[in-house]
């Protein structure tokens, strides 16, 4: 037994006994949870110290008895127990085990109260060995039974009491079992051709159609984890409905952290990708970003407002990883521990105004930044991260992405031709985003506050706590991405590379500080304080809130742009949604199906003798040849 | 061992002939007895399982020799295809037979129920052990004549109507079987199995092949539910009282279906590519439009007689890959995975069917209905039918760490090595139509609103109910292991090779 099958295994063992802790003890299980999560953690940072390489995970106990069943079987498993460690691994499992221990701490205060999830904890526990697992593992098979049980503690952190969220648990699960299915067949093309199932040991040409296929299988899975069009559509519902801790581990954080790392390994490692392949990857990527934003514009509830924004800033990885170019891979894969780290926190701020107003909607808050401000310092510098505004970590990975699509521009082929079109894309999508921030921000936090949120406080240490620790981080990252954060941790994963442009971002940090500084001092010394505040006058009548003008409001001219509007009455048709045109397709054909069930005896004695028959005819002929 | 074989048949019938008549004097003989003789029977049949010395073995009944190598004796063989279906029937009988203890307080007559049961593991019993052809159609008719007596057990309307088309259509494939077994006999002049593969194999009359093939084809599709010959299926299914249509979807469908298909197809005849490709393509429509229908029925047992109809598609895909691969000469090592995978799906859909079916008469059970569009948000009152049933539920959808994940895994591993792309991408295709009306049922059932007005009185089921489902949740998980080298080599490869090796099959018999 090596410390590996301890890194995988103790958080897994620790949910399964947790779940045998009656109700009732949902601190204790918080604790225990928070404690196995501390414990990995140090696995996880321990894990530096190891060599790179293939390690093989011995499941064998010391003193069985060669040659007994239970020697046998698990040396068979051993077989499959192959463990990638290289940095890129290492650092997702340590990203992994620190937002999971992150959100555990945040969920011990947000859950109280609530309808409880049953077995909120272990599940937790479960997907961080999962998680883990499958970001370790080397074998493929291993890896996709990772990936499908994911899908179960993905379904099962949902409350699912209403149909709504039902709703969208089943439809989660069901993509991402099938986003398995789809897989699996990916991983038997690589073992047919190839024989072997070690990710580490393949290096395949995109060049046959089979291998393409295998390819695009893959990608597939890795799509509908991360969430990119358009296999995304499962996280805006599961986002709308789950609770915030669940959207933050899980869709925010984990599944991207793990789509992401899949996409890599698939692009970098596994794969050698054609030109038109990469091209239709940066359409994915741009497609992702653009569609995702649109729909987040228009969005009223504000973690579904979230729920597509975590799909849109898969986009700009998934663009990053297809360039194929260090600088690239370095903006994708740092794109991705950033927007984790955004998101997670966006979710968290999401929950804490959730719990301190039990509202969900844009339209019915506002103002609240004076009674948790905190939550709303914390809210706006994620917000101006997702937004790519400098000097924060998401401009710095956004920066790079940019960079890199530039200096793909410098190469020949028909995707590098048309480069400005990519990056001309992306920056939109990134303004786009800042729009659709402003009124997250704006509808929250600011404006009038209404009656009914007069008595709304602050939330508890525990649930702001994680929020600003995230939210430091955000600045630490952005601020010293030049000068730390780039080179000594996203450069390691996937070598070195030189800047096309320039970015001092510690500099520039400087500058806007004193720039921030300058106006605070002008704000103070100048008399712009001097200002009066007043009840809205509108003609003597008393305000009410049908006369107040939400946020959201403002967007409704985008809704109702004429060529937009038929696009977006489609979209909200679910026209758009691979889950619900293939269920259509499916009820269709069993509806016509059932219909030929009529319940008739001498139909059905008919359809005996008919395949008895044609059978007959088929094979007879045979004979006659 | 040998001298127990014949315990598996004797004991069951013994029983079903004891239960009427002491029944009527002693209360809860029925239960006791029955009970008692499925868990021997049980515990015999997974002891031989994980008894790794025993080779295959036969018992002769009466103790008659063969005369100058022609077997007169009638055979009982036990080999590792039998020894799994032994296996899968007396647990699964003494799982549906413990749970029908408490359910069966909304019925009368338990006596009646118990020795039926009794009747039908005797029958299925002797199917899966008998080497004779004419013991086979007796044994099958014991099996499914008792089966009809219990689809109409509640002899309500429905019950009594699907019964009704059940004994019909059953009837036509039992005349379609006896035609064959006639035919089979009046050319080799012996009803052995082993002894007629050896005389089959020199006859060249391939008119004959073909007509005696087509008429099996046909009568155990019929009972094994393989589309265009299912109708019957649904409505006996899930009409029946939940214990038996566990045994029915879980168990019987496949001992006299399956395999006696099996066993025909590879011990007796040579296996030729057209009735391979025939028979696969049986299966993958069967897969493909059973998964189709079961997605819009509302009825939730119907929808699992729909499911049972897909999934014997993918054992039967499993199988008849394997028959094209072995008819083509091809590698040996893919047709036994892709067999091997039919076989590891025919034990795992016994176990989450069986389950699935218990979980459908819990929740009947409680709240009288089965239309989905009636139940809701059961997962908080019934805790243990929503845990198993949703373990069961993943298990069939093909979620890891389920065992129907590594079936489904072996089969479409299986199809990709042998060039069946279509049949991989089938596959996966139908796996995500399975998870989405299983999670249909989840949600109707177990999650969104109650609409159920006296909520309050739901409750979980009684004890023996609880038992028995989660017994199979467990099952569930534990088969799992099954695609790991060890119990492998113990359970499946021995079954395999009693599928694929056919000269050993004669050896046991013959002793040539």
């Amino acid at each position: 037994m090596t410390e590996l099958n301890y890194i995988i295994l103790l958080p897994i063992v620790a949910g399964i006994i947790l779940f045998a802790f009656p109700r009732g003890t949902r601190i204790l299980k918080g604790i225990l949870a928070l404690m196995t999560g501390l414990v990995a953690l140090v696995f996880a940072v321990r894990l530096f110290g190891w060599e790179n390489g293939i390690h093989t995970a011995d499941l064998v106990p010391a003193g069985m008895a060669a040659g007994s069943l239970f020697n046998r079987m698990m040396q068979g498993i051993s077989g499959f127990c192959t463990f990638n460690i290289d940095p890129l691994s290492r650092f997702i499992t340590l990203c992994t085990t620190v937002f999971t221990v992150l959100i555990t701490v945040y969920s011990l205060a947000c859950m109280k109260g609530e309808r409880e999830i049953r077995h909120f904890y272990p599940y937790v526990l479960l997907t961080l060995g999962l998680t883990t697992g499958a970001v370790l593992t080397d074998n493929l098979l291993f890896f996709i039974t990772f990936w499908g049980i994911l899908g179960i503690t993905l379904y099962k952190l949902i409350p699912g009491h209403d149909e709504a969220s039902s709703a969208a648990a089943k439809k989660t699960l069901i993509m991402i079992g099938a986003s398995d299915g789809i897989m699996l067949l990916g991983i038997g093309i690589i073992w047919r051709i190839y024989g072997t199932l070690s990710m580490s040991a393949l290096d395949i040409p995109t060049t046959y159609p089979v291998l393409v296929a295998a390819f695009l299988t893959l990608v597939t899975g890795s799509f509908t984890k991360a969430g990119a069009f358009p296999f995304h559509t499962w996280i805006p519902d599961y986002t709308q409905k789950a609770p915030a801790a669940s959207s933050a581990l899980l869709p925010a954080s984990l599944d991207k952290l793990l789509g992401i790392y899949f996409l890599a390994r698939l692009c970098v490692d596994m794969f050698i990708l054609e030109g038109w392949l990469v091209f239709v990857l940066l359409l994915i990527g741009v497609m992702t970003i653009i569609f995702a934003v649109m729909m987040a514009l228009i969005q009223h509830e504000y973690k579904k407002l979230l729920g597509y924004h975590a799909v849109s800033q898969v986009g700009y990885m998934v663009v990053g990883l297809a360039l194929g170019t260090p600088l690239g891979i370095a903006g994708g894969l740092f794109h991705m521990i950033n927007n984790a780290i955004y998101k997670s926190g966006l979710f968290l701020v999401a929950g804490n105004v959730e719990k301190a107003t039990g509202k969900n909607d844009l339209d019915h808050l506002g103002g609240l930044s004076k009674a948790m401000p905190i939550t709303f310092v914390a809210a706006l510098i994620f917000a101006l991260s997702i937004s790519g505004v400098p000097p924060l970590n998401g401009f710095a990975s956004k920066w790079l992405i940019y960079q890199g699509i530039i200096d793909f521009g410098t190469q020949p082929g028909a995707a590098n031709q048309i480069w400005y079109i990519w990056l001309g894309l992306a920056v939109l999508g990134s303004a786009l985003t800042l729009a659709s921030f402003i009124k997250f921000v704006a509808g929250i936090f600011l404006g009038r506050k209404s009656k009914a949120l007069e008595k709304v406080r602050e939330v508890s240490p525990l649930m702001w706590g994680p929020g600003i620790l995230l939210a430091l981080v955000c600045l630490v990252f952005g601020i010293f991405a030049a000068s730390w954060v780039v080179p000594r941790i996203i450069m390691p994963l996937y070598g070195s590379f030189g800047y096309t442009g320039i970015w001092q971002s510690t500099t520039v940090s400087m500058l806007i500080l004193a720039s921030i500084v300058l106006g605070v001092l002008i704000y103070w010394l100048a008399g712009v304080r001097r200002f009066r505040t007043d009840e809205i006058f509108i003609g003597g009548e008393t305000t009410r809130d049908q006369t107040d003008f939400p946020v959201t409001g403002f967007y409704k001219t985008i809704q109702d742009f004429r060529f937009f509007s038929v696009i977006y009455k489609q979209a909200e048709k679910k026209w758009f949604d691979i889950y619900d045109v293939t269920a259509k397709i499916v009820f269709s054909l069993g509806n016509l199906l059932s219909k030929a069930h009529t319940g008739v005896l001498t139909a059905y004695a008919i359809w005996i003798f008919a395949g008895l028959v044609l059978f007959m005819l088929i094979l007879f002929q045979f004979i006659i040849l | 061992m040998e001298s127990f074989i014949p315990l598996f048949v004797i004991l069951p019938l013994a029983a079903a002939f004891l239960i009427p008549i002491v029944g009527k004097f002693v209360s809860g003989f029925q239960m006791t007895l029955s009970n008692l003789v499925f868990l021997f029977l049980a515990a015999a049949g997974v002891w031989f399982l994980f008894d790794s010395n025993t080779e295959a073995v036969s018992y002769t009944v009466g103790g008659w020799e063969p005369v100058n190598g022609i077997p007169i004796a009638i055979y009982l063989v036990a080999d590792g295809l039998s020894l799994i279906m032994l296996a899968i029937i007396n647990t699964m009988a003494f799982l549906s037979g413990f749970y029908a203890i408490s359910y069966l307080k909304q019925y009368t007559a338990p006596d009646n129920f118990y020795a039926l049961l009794c009747l039908m593991v005797a029958g299925m019993n002797g199917v899966v052990l008998t080497g004779d052809l004419f013991n086979l159609y007796v044994f099958l008719e014991i099996a499914v004549i008792a089966s009809y007596a219990l689809v109409a057990f509640g002899t309500g309307k429905e019950e009594l109507e699907a019964s009704f088309k059940y004994q019909v259509l059953g009837g036509i494939a039992s005349l379609l079987i006896l035609f064959g077994v006639a035919m089979v006999y009046w050319k080799t002049r012996t009803l052995n199995i082993a002894d007629a593969a050896t005389l089959l194999k020199h006859s060249h009359d391939r008119t004959f092949h073909l007509f005696v093939q087509l008429l099996f084809i046909t009568g155990f599709g019929l009972k094994g539910a393989l589309i265009p010959f299912h109708a019957w299926l649904p409505d006996a299914h899930s009409s029946a009282p939940s214990p038996i249509s566990a045994m029915l979807s879980g168990v019987l469908i496949k001992a006299i279906g399956i395999y006696c298909m099996i066993r025909i197809f590879f011990n007796m005849f040579i296996l030729t590519e057209e009735f391979a490709v025939i028979l696969t393509t049986l299966g993958a429509l069967s897969m493909v439009l059973g998964a189709l229908i079961a997605m819009v029925q509302n009825d939730m047992k119907r929808m699992f007689a729909y499911s049972s109809i897909s999934q014997v598609g993918y054992i039967i895909t499993g199988i008849g890959m394997g028959m094209i691969i072995l008819a083509r000469k091809g590698d040996q090592g893919i047709a036994a995975l892709a067999i091997g995978g039919g076989l590891f799906h025919m034990i795992n859909h016994a176990v989450f069917k069986g389950l699935l079916f218990l979980n459908a008469g819990a929740v009947e059970y409680e709240n009288r209905t089965r239309n989905l569009d009636e139940l809701g948000d059961l997962s908080t009152v019934m805790p243990v039918t929503y845990g198993t049933s949703l373990t069961a539920s993943l298990s069939v959808s093909g979620i890891p760490p389920f065992n129907g994940f590594f079936s489904k895994l072996i089969i479409i591993i299986a199809a990709i090595q042998g060039h069946f792309y279509l049949l991989a991408a089938l596959a996966v295709v139908v796996s995500i139509i399975t998870l989405g009306y299983f999670l249909k049922f989840q949600k109707q059932a177990f999650f969104n609103v109650s609409r159920f007005f006296n909520k309050l009185k739901i409750k979980e089921v009684p004890f023996t109910m609880c038992f028995s489902m989660i017994v199979l949740a467990i099952l569930c998980l534990v088969l799992s292991l099954l695609v790991f080298p060890g119990p492998r080599d113990l359970i499946l490869t021995p079954a395999v090779e009693a599928v694929m090796n056919v000269k050993e099959y004669s050896t046991i018999i013959t002793g040539i």
